[in-house]
Formats: structure tokens, sequence, C-alpha cells
């Protein structure tokens, strides 16, 4: 599974000139097997870069293609079997429990009118137990803490059981277990199912540590994209975020690592 | 696929309470159709329906004339109306609870009533043609003109994606709404001794309804409910948000578009059937809530139950307990309001 994007460009104002586009021209491609991390500072595109990939957001130019077929050539359905997402407002605005969340992901695979198979019913059993969910299941989601209801989201697109998994700060609220118990059942998928994961990060050194590519945004343009050991320089982090870096290969991480001297 | 939507529902929990709601709703239409002016026997009652069902014209010549006209021509038809109504008003408030992610709205949020108002005060006022005809006609054109006039003004082709979001929608409703109020205090301005009309109608009645009032919100209510459990699994995911709702296959705009006509539909043939009855569409699916949780699966069928009956207690209150029928609108918004107040309180600070 490969997804290409070509000559992509995109605005919220079909009327901006390019300078004021928040991707433009972007050319790049993201195979499976492999999990991708984005990284860039605020408002450089990094939330609308995984909308278009996802097919929420339609690009004023260019074509986003699954395996050579354009995004917008499958149907919903079709697309949600392929792509999940874990987008930033996990907010939910009724009282569902977080089982109902989780069984949710299970949308695309049952028919109208029908209620889950069992085949749906365990694979939400099975997402919620790998995710340490099992004691919250039969509690409201908007009575969990933003952790927790982090999870909740995670473990739904997880049950969606997709082969391209898009994270917009998936594990910004987790606490430090979590995180990296999640973060390893991601990676786990990545290698086992071959799956394709592009995670938006803030935190450089967790980027570093867990991605296989990395993919430097500024200003909605590529500053740096592809094997995380050579993209990760402090040259490259001082063009884009304009801070001082000294980045080391950390033995204890087996990746390199970002420090930030303080002056 | 079709076929299979009353296994979907009555299976343990909900098909139980579905059963045992419904039970609720016909003794009460059995409890109003014996209350009133004149009281009916139970067994009088049964004993029509059952001539009636048998076809037994004979069976039917040795009742009680009277008994059979009130019975058949006169309380039937308003207590099915009233039903009706209930049902689909709290059908409509569940639709527009589930699609604008905000538990306060109700059929009225998007400005249907002042719409459907509106019209109704411009066929009273000019005394267009027969009244049982122009007025309901009218009100329900208002109705349909100002639910596409918000739709127009919160969608954009440019943004599609922010057109028709919650935000947009119900700002565009209270703006559409307030100059048609303006509007309507302006009829009532110009009405001289035609104003006691519209404001008697404006506050709701199902005093003399027909049975084509019967068959008219029950092809309403019957295609609103199909189409509504046909997209009820949409209308849960719409409330984890657009993104993620998208993300899993919902389509969004054509989702939010149908269920929002559907909705305004629905609560345009109420008004025109009935005038503005308050506090149904808004209360009902929020008291259901409590029963069922949020699936719109479950609160779907419930609350039309639920509406049905809340709606025909409190005109069957009106019109048999009352010394004085006073208007149900009145009635339903006296009532309703302090519930809704105290609901609001106990779960908002707990």
């Amino acid at each position: 599974m490969k997804i290409s994007l070509n000559h992509i460009s995109f605005s919220y104002d079909a009327d901006a000139g390019y300078a004021d586009m928040i991707i433009k021209d972007f050319r790049g491609s993201f195979t499976a097997g492999a999990f991708y991390s984005v990284i860039g500072p605020n408002g450089s595109g990094k939330t609308t870069l995984l909308d278009l990939i996802s097919g929420f957001l339609k690009p004023l130019s260019g074509a986003i293609e699954i395996d050579g077929a354009p995004v917008f050539s499958f149907s919903k359905k079709a697309l949600a079997r392929l792509i999940s997402v874990v987008s930033q407002d996990h907010t939910v605005n009724f009282p569902f429990s977080v089982k109902d969340i989780v069984l949710m992901g299970r949308h695309p695979y049952i028919p109208r009118f029908s209620p889950p198979s069992t085949a749906d019913l365990n694979r939400a059993e099975t997402v919620m137990e790998i995710c340490g969910m099992r004691h919250l299941q039969d509690r409201k989601i908007n009575e969990l803490s933003g952790g927790e209801r982090q999870r909740c989201v995670l473990a739904r697109a997880l049950c969606q059981d997709t082969p391209i998994l898009l994270l917009d700060e998936a594990f910004s609220n987790m606490d430090i277990r979590h995180t990296l118990d999640m973060l390893h059942l991601v990676r786990q998928s990545v290698k086992e199912k071959n799956r394709l994961v592009i995670s938006v990060f803030h935190d450089l050194n967790m980027a570093s540590a867990w991605s296989d590519d990395i993919l430097v945004l500024k200003k909605g343009e590529i500053k740096a994209f592809g094997n995380s050991a050579a993209v990760l320089t402090a040259e490259t982090i001082k063009q884009a975020f304009e801070v001082n870096s000294i980045v080391e290969y950390s033995q204890h991480v087996q990746a390199k690592q970002v420090y930030y001297p303080i002056h | 696929m079709a076929l299979s939507i009353p296994g979907a529902i009555v299976k343990g929990r909900t098909g139980f309470l579905v059963v045992l709601f419904s039970l609720f709703l016909v003794s009460m239409i059995f409890l109003s159709l014996s209350m009133g002016y004149i009281r009916i026997p139970i067994t009088d009652i049964l004993q029509i329906f059952l001539a009636k069902a048998a076809l037994s014209v004979h069976g039917l010549q040795t009742m009680n004339e009277t008994h059979l006209a009130v019975i058949m021509d006169v309380r039937l038809p308003r207590i099915l109306s009233c039903a009706g109504v209930g049902a689909a008003l709290a059908l409509s408030g569940v639709l527009f609870q589930g699609i604008l992610l905000n538990p306060l709205a109700d059929p009225y949020t998007l400005g249907v009533s002042a719409g459907a108002a509106f019209g109704a005060s411009i066929a009273i006022l000019l005394n267009l043609g027969n009244a049982f005809v122009s007025v309901p006609l009218f009100a329900f054109a208002g109705a349909s003109l100002t639910l596409f006039m918000v739709v127009f003004l919160s969608y954009s082709a440019k943004n599609p994606m922010a057109g028709l979001s919650s935000n947009n929608l119900i700002l565009s409703g209270v703006i559409v709404a307030a100059i048609l109020s303006a509007g309507i205090s302006f009829l009532k301005f110009i009405a001289n001794e035609q104003v006691s009309v519209i404001i008697f109608w404006l506050m709701g009645s199902f005093a003399s309804k027909t049975w084509s009032n019967v068959w008219i919100i029950t092809a309403f209510l019957g295609i609103g409910f199909f189409i509504s459990m046909f997209f009820a699994r949409d209308l849960n995911l719409i409330s984890l948000g657009p993104k993620s709702a998208a993300s899993l296959g919902v389509d969004l705009r054509k989702v939010t578009f149908i269920l929002l006509v559907s909705g305004s539909l629905l609560a345009a043939v109420c008004v025109s059937i009935s005038g503005i009855i308050g506090f149904v569409g808004l209360l009902v699916p929020h008291m259901v809530r409590f029963i069922t949780g949020p699936d719109n699966r479950k609160l779907i069928p419930l609350s039309m139950l639920s509406g049905a009956f809340l709606l025909l207690f409190a005109d069957t209150i009106t019109r048999a307990v009352l010394p004085h029928e006073i208007p149900i609108g009145v009635l339903t918004a006296l009532t309703g309001g302090p519930v809704f107040c105290w609901i609001f309180k106990k779960n908002r600070f707990k």
C-alpha cells in the first residue's frame, strides 16, 4: 500500500495566492510497513496534510492517490475501511460509554439496520483489552480525563483496523506510561500488519525514537523528508523551529535525541 | 436488510421498553377516548372498535349513535392527530439535537416555528379561501421557505466543510427567526379585528381535528421514522465531531442535509396541524435519554412513543379535565418549562 501526493496545494480560501497557501506544492509518498512522523512549528500545515490524505479536505490542485487510485474515487465507507484517523478534537457531545465509542470503529463494516456481528464485538473487546481500557468500558466518555478519552479514541481507531492510520497528536494528553504502551502497540502493528502510520508529533525526541521516517514541514513546504537519523539535525531544527539545539545519538533510546540548551 | 428493523430494535431491554411504552400509549388513548363532556365507558369503545373492525353494520346500528359519532368523528381523530404530532415533535427534537450537537436544540431552533407562524398569519390576515385549508398550507410553506433560507445562509460553496456546521445553522436560524418575529408583530399590528384569530392560532390547539389530519401526520411520521432509523447510527457518529465522523465513513453533508430537512418538515407539518406547541421536542428526548442513553437507535422509537403519550396526556387534561379548554401550546410551555428548569439544574450542577 502506498499513498502518493502529487503537487498538492491547499488553502481554506480558494482565492488565496500561492504565498498564502497552507500546503504548497507538496510532493511525496508514504509506503506501508513504516512509521512516519510529521513535525513542524504551529501552523505549518501538519493537521491540514492529514486532513487532505484522509479525504476530509479536497486539495485546490494536485492529486492524492492510494495505490494509484484517487482518494475521492473511493466511497466514504470504502475509505473508512482503508484509513482511520485520530484527530486532535476528541470531545464527544453526548454521553456514550467507552464501549460504545470503541465499537463505533466498526461502523464501516456493519450494514445498515444490522446489529454488530460477533466478530465486530470481539474486535472491540480485544482492542479494549490491549489498550488497557476494560475497567473503563462502561464509563461515560465525558466523565473521563483527557488522557483516558484520548486512549479511547485511539482504541476506536485501532478497532477500525485499517491499513492506514493517521494520528494527529494522538498522545498529547496521555501520561508517559500510556504514551509508551500505545506507541508500542501502534509500532507493533506497523511491523506485524504491515500498517502505514503517519503521526504528528510535537515532541521531537518521541518522533525520533519511534519513527522510521520524519517529515519536517514549515509554512506548508517540506523542509526535510527521509530517514529519521538523517533528517534530525541541529541545522534542520534551527531552520524549522528557530531554536538552537544539540542533536546526539543516544545509546538508551537507540536513536537521535534533541537537547535544548538554556541560555 | 430493511426487513430486519424490528430485529434490530426489539431486542432485550429496548424491546421491552418499546412494548411497555406502547402499552402506556394505547391505555392513554382508551382513557382519553372515554373522558370528556360525555363519559363513554371503555367497554362501549371496545364494542365500537370491534364492530368497525368486523365491518358489522348490524353491530353498529344497535349502538348509541351519539357515542359512535363522538368516538369516531370527534375524539378519535383528535386523539390520533395529537399523538402523531407529539411523536413527530419528539422525533424532530431528537434529530435536531443530534445534528446541531446541542442538547438545547429543538424543532423550532432553526426558525421553523416563526416561518410557519408568519405563513399562517398572512393566510389569516388576507382571509384566503377556506381557512381550514389555507392556514395549514401557508404555515407549511412558511416553515419550508424558512428552512431553505437558513440552509442557504449557512452553506458556503467555497468552503463546503465549514458550511452547515451547527454554529452556522443555529446562528442563521436565530437571525431568520428574529426577522420573521418582527414580521409577525407587524402583521398583528395591521390585522385589526383578526389579531385575536392570529394569536389564538399561534397558541396551538387540537380542537376539531379531522381524519385528514390523522392521515397527513401518519404519512409524514412513517417516512420520517424510516429515514431517521436509516441514519440512526450515522447520527450517533456525528456526535464524535465532523472529522471523526467523516473518518468513520459518514457522508456528513448528505446525512446532515437529509436529517435537517426531515426534522424541519416534521416540525412544519406539526405546526400546520396544531399551531406552535413548545417544549415537547426539547424535553422528551432529554427525558428519554436518561432511560436509554444517547444511542439514537433506541432514543428515536422511545422518544416518539413518549412524545405521543405526553402530548396526548396534556391534551386530555385541557379537553376533559380543566373546566375551560386552554390552548395546548400554553399548557405544554407552562408545565414543560419548569420541568426543564428542574432537569437542567439537577444535571448541570450535580
